[in-house]
């Protein structure tokens, strides 16, 4: 395995598939230069491999978001070519908690149990408005956006996200893997 | 004692709806102290895929010998949300309470709205109401097939039925731009015309889905799997549905021939031709079967309604009243009293007389109903919401007694609950 | 057709073609069993409960709502304050029934009470009141009695305050928005 290539070089084709000429963005960017700046041996490269292809979800699937999260799944959109088709029931086995709805105060705890009880390394996409933010409801039932009780790696907007920006999310966080950015809760704690 | 000879054979006699408290079934004293109970949690979070309901239950081996449903963990404020906005951004938060059939929550609230304001749709809108409706009935029984499936095993049902939906999902996106979520109902009509790519899309739908359907009913009908275990199960009389209130697929699943749509014929229902699937045994396989049947007859309406809307081409597809409805933008640019209004409505919002209404409509899992009250302002006073699924899931209770845990799965997927109704 | 019938009736009103029967809140059980045993309303679809807190304080200018413009039968109407119908008391618990006949006749029966007054439950009545019953208790702190098992439900167990009355806050955060100090 080629491992002394940029990380442009293989796989982020991400924005340039459709728009042609188009040079690295920003955030190719700023991973590029994490991934100077960290320099993987080629073990730590070989692991995030590994992790980024087959990094099993936990089924935290709360309200409309969740079937958009279903319909990754479904054969259109087909979440198994990268592995991932396996969703957990138990967070023990679980790598990723796709947050994917509203949080209501009263599921709050019951997500926070969850998130302790996965695994390190694990990582966490806050799919959909309300999960980033509180979404539309700005109340007093409502989570402000799941950042307060979990570190939040990708944030996914949409309302719900289509399926193929719940991907988009899920390749930037492979991405991220592979540069040897840590998951979020070794980088900062909960937002307050 | 055998699995055969612990499934009963016709529905039950009297009731079994617990009492006192109708909604929770009690583990009886004497077993609570011989017996070995187990109370087990379903937690918020659990493998199969209604979302976020928790079940308490007491178990004696594999018996169910208690359960208790606990809700609101997906509560949202919806109704309080949306006392803060006015009527015209309020149409936003009605299609996330039941979030599979999105269309038919916006059209119970915009239907409220415009019987508050005495409005006369224009035939196109109630035509392409009709058939969106249609259209979000189907999709909304497909994810309870394919989730239902899912969860008794028929893992394929799964991506069948998520293939189907895709293709309606297209069509959605085709007529009003997103997928889930439309947005596409106003006060007084649709917010746009029907672009004219839809029709061919459609009526290839409208060709290809009866023969998936049949697909389906092939897969899981006669299948000895399928039948052992949703056959007796579940169990529901005509007497205990109507006293719990239920509504839809499962009211018609235990013999009640009901249907809103026949009953109170609101939109294009009275013109259309169709038939109410109504079965008698009151089980999870008759649920099965009136889920199916639906599906067949939603095809039905939406070719019938396919033809009439095509032939309104240029046809108005909103009210004319410019007090309610925004003025066309070209408009704007020469007149005075267009401009005016178009600022009134979009920085007041337009106003609603003072009443209150109470409108229900047939929605995929059964009656849907909005009350309204206004007090003549810009913004609602009161909304409320009566969403099927709390209603169904009062009825767990009922439905589970003499079942074993494996049964507990699948008659709350019968049920049909989506918890964005129940906690609103 | 007429519900003077009802026991403990006191009003009825008759509007966007629904019909509205007003009982008094005591004898609401025996109304309740009046109208599901004799006039066949076996169906209860749903119970409301409505807090009027501050109807009426801001009036409503004119009435641009109708179809054609301004009210004609109110022509001086235009600038002045109309204000809404006063409302009885604080509360209105309103249970929408349903007969299940041909037509889809449906009633809303409603019982007005003020801040702490409790209602009577109607469980025994149609048993999926259960819930609608706990919700209003929940949201709106409506008290009733004879509930067998009045918690909350929808709010957490230890939640205090009532959501959705008017003299409840929204809550949620202010939004920040980027670029701001």
């Amino acid at each position: 395995m080629a491992v002394n290539r940029p990380l442009r070089e293989y796989g982020l084709k991400s924005e340039r598939v459709l728009w042609r000429g188009k040079g690295p963005s920003s955030f190719e960017n700023e991973v590029e230069q994490l991934e100077q700046r960290l320099g993987l041996t080629t073990l730590e490269k070989a692991v995030a491999w590994a992790q980024t292809k087959s990094m099993w979800p936990d089924t935290f699937g709360l309200a409309c978001c969740a079937i958009e999260m279903m319909a990754i799944v479904s054969s259109r959109y087909d979440i198994a070519r990268f592995g991932m088709e396996a969703f957990r029931a138990s967070p023990r086995q679980a790598d990723l908690l796709i947050v994917s709805g509203r949080v209501a105060h009263k599921m709050a705890a019951p997500l926070r149990q969850i998130y302790d009880q996965m695994l390190e390394p694990k990582w966490v996409i806050a799919m959909g408005a309300c999960a980033s933010s509180g979404g539309m409801f700005n109340n007093y039932t409502t989570l402000q956006g799941v950042d307060k009780i979990v570190a939040v790696d990708v944030y996914v907007p949409g309302c719900p996200p289509r399926p193929e920006a719940l991907m988009e999310g899920i390749i930037r966080l492979h991405e991220r893997v592979l540069a040897g950015i840590p998951p979020a809760y070794e980088v900062r704690g909960v937002a307050s | 004692m055998a699995i055969a000879e612990r499934r009963p054979t016709a529905i039950y006699e009297g009731t079994r709806i617990p009492s006192p408290i109708p909604t929770v079934l009690r583990v009886p004293d004497d077993l609570r102290e011989t017996g070995d109970i187990l109370q087990v949690n379903f937690g918020p979070n659990h493998p199969s895929t209604h979302g976020v309901l928790r079940l308490i239950v007491d178990l004696n081996g594999e018996d169910v010998v208690g359960l208790e449903a606990v809700i609101g963990y997906l509560h949202t404020g919806f109704e309080k949300n949306m006392e803060q906005k006015t009527w015209w951004k309020a149409i936003t938060y009605p299609e996330r309470i039941d979030y599979v059939a999105f269309q038919n929550n916006e059209y119970v609230f915009v239907a409220a709205i415009e019987k508050l304001l005495g409005l006369e749709i224009p035939p196109k809108a109630v035509w392409m109401r009709t058939l969106l409706n249609e259209l979000n009935r189907l999709h909304s029984h497909l994810v309870w097939l394919g989730t239902s499936g899912l969860e008794l095993g028929a893992i394929s049902m799964f991506w069948y039925c998520f293939r189907e939906r895709d293709q309606i999902l297209d069509l959605f996106e085709l007529v009003t731009g997103y997928r889930m979520h439309t947005r596409y109902f106003q006060a007084g009509g649709l917010a746009e015309d029907v672009p004219r790519g839809f029709y061919p899309e459609c009526r290839k739908f409208v060709e290809w889905m009866p023969k998936a359907i049949d697909d389906y009913d092939n897969l899981l009908r006669r299948n000895e799997i399928w039948l052992e275990r949703t056959k007796g199960i579940g169990l529901l009389s005509a007497e205990d549905a109507i006293a719990l209130g239920q509504s839809g697929p499962v009211l018609r699943a235990s013999g009640v021939d009901w249907d809103l749509r026949k009953a109170q014929p609101y939109l294009a229902y009275g013109e259309v031709d169709f038939d109410v699937p109504v079965y008698p045994h009151g089980d999870v396989y008759d649920r099965y079967r009136v889920h199916i049947d639906e599906m067949r007859q939603s095809v039905r309406i939406v070719a019938q309604c396919l033809d009439v809307v095509e032939g309104m081409e240029g046809e108005p597809w909103i009210v004319d009243d410019r007090k309610i409805v925004l003025p066309p933008r070209e408009e704007l640019h020469t007149s005075m009293e267009s401009l005016i209004h178009h600022f009134k409505i979009v920085t007041e919002g337009y106003r609603v007389p003072e009443g209150e209404v109470y409108v229900a409509i047939e929605a995929p899992r059964g009656e849907m109903g909005c009350y309204v009250v206004s007090d003549g302002g810009p913004r609602p006073w009161r909304v409320k919401f009566r969403g099927t699924s709390f209603v169904a899931l009062e009825a767990t209770a009922t439905c589970t007694s003499n079942a074993l845990v494996a049964d507990l799965i699948a008659i709350v997927g019968s049920l049909d609950t989506v918890m964005g109704e129940v906690d609103r | 057709m007429s519900w003077g019938h009802v026991p403990g009736y006191v009003s009825e009103k008759e509007a966007h073609g629904e019909q509205t029967v007003v009982v008094e809140p005591e004898r609401l059980v025996e109304a309740a069993l009046h109208l599901r045993d004799e006039e066949g309303f076996s169906f209860l679809s749903d119970i409301t409960a409505t807090d009027y807190l501050g109807w009426g304080q801001k009036g409503v200018a004119g009435y641009i709502g109708t179809a054609t413009g301004r009210d004609l039968n109110r022509p001086a109407s235009q600038g002045f304050q109309v204000l809404p119908e006063l409302k009885p008391k604080r509360f209105s618990m309103s249970y929408h029934l349903l007969a299940l006949r041909p037509g889809a006749p449906r009633l809303r029966l409603q019982v007005w009470v003020e801040d702490g007054e409790p209602v009577p439950s109607v469980v025994e009545v149609w048993p999926t009141a259960d819930w609608h019953e706990r919700e209003a208790w929940d949201m709106m702190g409506i008290r009733i009695e004879g509930h067998p098992n009045l918690a909350r439900i929808l709010m957490d167990d230890d939640w205090e305050g009532h959501p959705l009355r008017k003299d409840y806050p929204i809550g949620g955060e202010p939004v920040r928005f980027s670029g701001e100090e």
